[in-house]
């Protein structure tokens, strides 16, 4: 079904953080350009692909998203497998979700690769007014633990391209720069680091399909 | 406009279902909550209650059951729900049948509720939920329950409206149950099980279905650390090897553990999978069966997606595999294709026993001990009842609207009271107009027309153990006369309440209002504890019940076919002849 895509990497990316922040459509705006007042609440796992042009190379982004009720961390380990990247999310107009953002990190860091990278996003910035977490609270946090940031607004689709693709290059800076052996970061995903010359030795593509 | 695909919007727009309080009407002459801002006329809802398309309904895989067919087997379930203890005690098996053939959508809420058990727990715990309801619930779970109630089939006109009937009563119900189970609290996947009951039955009912489904069918589901939904979906895996071997070396081989894609499917009762059809009939063998019910679709989408070597070819990684399991082709989810495959899975309650004791060993082994106990399930109807065996009184069916026959009562006949409607409508109890002479038009032929007495007929209450005042053999499209039809919704086959003879197939089933345990018609005025036509969007538009004409008093004629009928217990009549699954 569908001919081979050209792509470099497939990066698997998860969206992690309290219920309601707006994981869900940031999924959907990023992946399709989509924002929705009423998506339904996510039950187990949903995931979508989009693959972009980064600095000459084509990467296929997965991005996965999952229920963020407390109870559902019971089973996110086979979740996190082979994540790459991942957005913590949080609401700015909610104090408590920004509350659990270490809870999070350190679930993350249980399951997922040590190596993963991480970046830190308020959302809903769109609703400003309401805004409970200083934007300089949280960027000075993101610092002091190594974590990207951004504030994103789904609804507005401010930033939303912006972070994956900072997300994304941070991956592949930090796998091109063999920071990590390629053994560490598992499973899915590196299709093959430069474009193959030919009898380059075959090596095992994941995905073959155009999504 | 938006393009709705499966409920979710397919086009970037501020959300169609912006708030305008001028535009909430408790009494809109729709009768619904659909009437809100950004929503046209054009935005077609179906027989369900979904809008624009949402969950799949389409008309070519529509199964429509004939009218005959519909009305022969409401009578066949009337009879049923009014010797509940006696069809599952010693009929078992056709109560089962019946359930595969689908419950008529007339009468699914009120099966439902038999089923599920949740009748009984009503009925033992009368002042429960009005005690659990008015009390405040804690901040914190309320919290989780508000984010959610627009989540939950946003695309439904129940659910469609901010604050909205619909959500008022899914709230009322999920915080009714965090204050019935504290220790459980809410769970998210709780919201679509009540939401799909909500459909079908007031909260009260609603309320007690959901506890049956969360402690007797599918306990642990819903509690903290999610254990029984991983240790299903292991035997679910084991069970997958059994059934189709191919499918399960794909799986192992891509590493694609269960709960990656089975959560949704069992935590919601596939109800955010499938098409609506084919939702409901899922939801009739599963609340007569038990969880195998679950197990066996969940095989059949498994195998139907994943069962072959080109299917296998198609897809070479743990990406496209997962991707494909959540976009299963239309053809198989169908109601007819997927009744029929699921019948014939060849998976048992013992298989799931055995393996639950396999994997829970194995559970054990690697994990250490299980954090929740959740008691063992009970695989269905049968086994509820016989671990919560009730009283004669516990099943009797209590309706609050009675229609008066016009015989001579022998006793003296009591108020006609409307079930009270927890003042979410203001005073909505329509006075009725004089009734005049409005011929029948559930005549069986031959019979005569008889004229009303009062203007106001007045429920009485007959020995006679016949249910229903309507219903008879005759083929209603032929029926007469002048068709005052619209004014006559038959006390358990509500129509939709435009000029529908709306003896048909059921519209939106939220429009029933909820006269679940109508029309008793038994020995009982009781007429009390009914919470029924509590939120019922359409009662609005619901003629007065006693406005209607005389539709009962045939019925109680002694030598009615409907007399006959019901007092036997023996599959007579017609169902050899009901084909239709």
């Amino acid at each position: 079904m569908g001919s081979d895509e050209a792509y470099n990497f497939v990066f698997k990316v998860v969206l992690i953080g309290e219920s309601g922040v707006g994981k869900s459509n940031l999924l959907s705006r990023f992946t399709k350009n989509e924002f929705n007042h009423d998506s339904r609440t996510t039950i187990g796992v949903e995931f979508s692909t989009r693959t972009i042009q980064l600095k000459g190379l084509i990467i296929k982004a997965q991005i996965w998203d999952t229920a963020g009720l407390e109870r559902y961390r019971a089973i996110t380990s086979a979740y996190y497998r082979g994540a790459v990247g991942a957005l913590l999310v949080y609401d700015i107009t909610k104090h408590l979700t920004y509350e659990s953002v270490e809870r999070w990190l350190k679930e993350l860091y249980d399951h997922a690769d040590p190596h993963i990278v991480v970046m830190l996003v308020g959302n809903k910035t769109d609703l400003g007014s309401e805004r409970s977490v200083p934007t300089e609270e949280a960027k000075d946090f993101a610092e002091k633990n190594g974590l990207l940031f951004l504030e994103t607004s789904a609804l507005e689709s401010t930033n939303v391209e912006t972070a994956f693709h900072n997300v994304l290059g941070e991956i592949h800076r930090k796998v091109s720069s063999k920071e990590v052996t390629r053994g560490s970061i598992s499973a899915v995903s590196l299709a093959s680091p430069i474009p193959r010359a030919a009898g380059d030795p075959e090596e095992k593509k994941p995905c073959c399909k155009n999504l | 406009m938006a393009k709705i695909e499966n409920g979710r919007q397919s086009a970037d727009s501020i959300s169609i279902r912006t708030i305008s309080t001028s535009h909430m009407d408790d009494e809109s002459s729709l009768g619904s909550d659909s009437e809100i801002n950004g929503f046209t006329n054009d935005r077609h809802t179906d027989k369900y209650g979904f809008i624009g398309g949402a969950q799949q309904y389409s008309e070519q895989s529509a199964q429509d059951v004939p009218p005959e067919v519909l009305r022969q087997r409401e009578v066949k379930w009337l009879d049923m729900l009014s010797n509940w203890n006696k069809w599952m005690v010693k009929r078992h098996k056709k109560v089962r049948l019946r359930c595969q053939k689908g419950i008529p959508p007339s009468l699914r809420g009120r099966a439902w509720l038999y089923l599920s058990g949740g009748k009984v727990k009503r009925e033992q715990n009368r002042w429960k939920f009005e005690e659990l309801d008015s009390q405040a619930g804690d901040p914190k779970e309320l919290d989780v329950i508000e984010k959610d109630l627009h989540r939950q089939f946003p695309f439904h006109e129940m659910f469609v409206s901010r604050g909205g009937h619909g959500q008022q009563d899914l709230f009322r119900v999920l915080k009714a149950y965090t204050l019935y189970k504290p220790e459980e609290g809410y769970c998210q996947a709780q919201a679509p099980i009540a939401a799909v009951l909500l459909m079908h039955m007031p909260a009260e009912d609603a309320f007690w279905g959901l506890v049956q489904i969360c402690e007797k069918y599918l306990p642990g589901y819903y509690s903290a650390g999610l254990e029984a939904i991983q240790l299903d979906g292991e035997i679910m895996y084991a069970l997958t090897r059994r059934v189709s071997p191919l499918t399960y070396r794909h799986l192992e081989k891509q590493k694609i553990e269960p709960i990656l894609y089975m959560t949704e499917w069992f935590m919601c009762v596939f109800s955010r999978t499938l098409p609506w059809a084919s939702v409901l009939r899922v939801w009739d063998m599963f609340l007569c069966d038990g969880v195998k019910i679950i197990f066996r679709v969940g095989l059949v989408l498994l195998k139907c997606m994943l069962g072959t070597r080109e299917k296998l070819k198609a897809c070479q990684g743990q990406y496209e595999t997962m991707e494909l399991l959540r976009a299963i082709e239309p053809r198989y989810m169908q109601e007819g294709f997927l009744v029929r495959e699921v019948l014939e899975v060849p998976v048992s309650e013992r298989d799931i026993e055995r393996e639950h004791h396999v994997q829970l060993k194995r559970w054990r082994k690697n994990r250490g001990e299980l954090h929740c106990k959740s008691p063992p399930r009970m695989h269905g109807a049968r086994a509820i009842m016989a671990s919560e065996p009730p009283s004669r009184q516990d099943l009797r069916q209590n309706p609050t609207i009675i229609v008066k026959s016009l015989l001579p009562p022998p006793q003296p006949t009591p108020q006609l009271k409307k079930g009270e409607k927890k003042g979410k409508k203001k005073g909505s109890m329509k006075k009725t107009p004089p009734v005049t002479e409005i011929p029948n038009p559930y005549n069986l032929p031959g019979d005569p027309q008889l004229p009303l007495r009062d203007p106001l007929p007045q429920p009485t209450l007959r020995d006679s153990p016949v249910q229903t005042p309507l219903v008879n053999d005759t083929p209603l499209p032929n029926t007469p006369k002048d068709s005052p039809l619209p004014q006559q919704p038959a006390l358990n086959d509500q129509p939709a309440l435009n000029d529908q003879p709306a003896l048909n197939d059921q519209p939106a089933l939220n429009d029933q209002p909820a006269l679940n345990d109508q029309p008793a018609l038994n020995d009982q005025p009781a007429l009390n504890d009914q919470p029924a036509l509590n939120d019922q969007p359409a009662l609005n538009d619901q003629p007065a019940l006693n406005d209607q004409p005389v539709l009962n008093d045939q019925s109680l004629l002694k030598d009615s076919p409907l007399q006959k009928s019901t007092q036997s217990l023996s599959s007579t009549e017609a169902d050899h002849q009901d084909t239709y699954l």
